[in-house]
């Protein structure tokens, strides 16, 4: 498995792992969805992301240490440019979709969570469609 | 010659290389160039295109 494969890999984990657990905790009512109980949360959270993506990269690229300090070479590019043109036209159907929560009188800070799950998503279509186009061999 | 060394050779990794092999990328013209060079062969020997 290339470097950039293992990448998709790790951020497809990571945003799983530490959004996964900030909206189920909504989800599942732990806590409220607004407040400084949320926003404590979702800062743990993105701190949690970040400190896991790198801690999983670092080890990614001692595994593949020529792959991690070489440019990625023109398949890889095209595979990045097409897997962030999915994550485009998704977040893109998303947030138009963030109209209808909106007229109906969702208040602002579920529109930010919306918002946020919209991102998410977008982020695991461009992990997914990078994981898919790498095992196809494309 | 193994696919890694190709894939050095050539600047590229080997899953690409690996691809290539098994006609599930094309790569481009001066890849294709870069490959024809390392096998000291004309491209038409290296490639073909099936229409």
């Amino acid at each position: 498995m290339s470097f950039r494969e293992k990448s998709a890999w790790i951020a497809l984990v990571s945003v799983l792992a530490c959004f996964g657990a900030y909206f189920g905790a909504i989800l599942t009512g732990r806590v409220s969805g607004r407040g400084t109980d949320t926003l404590h949360l979702l800062l743990t959270c993105v701190v949690g992301f970040a400190v896991l993506q790198a801690l999983l990269t670092v080890a990614a690229s001692l595994t593949t240490p020529k792959d991690s300090r070489s440019a990625r070479d023109e398949r890889e590019q095209l595979i990045q440019t097409r897997s962030h043109t999915v994550g485009y036209y998704v977040l893109l159907v998303l947030v138009l979709g963030l109209a209808i929560p909106a007229h109906v009188g969702h208040p602002a800070t579920d529109l930010l969570n919306f918002a946020l799950l919209d991102v998410v998503i977008a982020g695991l279509a461009v992990s997914v469609a990078q994981i898919v186009m790498f095992r196809r061999g494309a | 010659m193994t696919q890694s060394e190709l894939a050095e050779k050539i600047g590229m990794t080997r899953q690409t290389v690996a691809a290539i092999e098994a006609g599930k990328y094309s790569p481009s013209l001066e890849a294709a160039f870069r490959i024809a060079h390392v096998f000291q062969a004309k491209l038409d020997d290296v490639f073909q295109w099936i229409g």
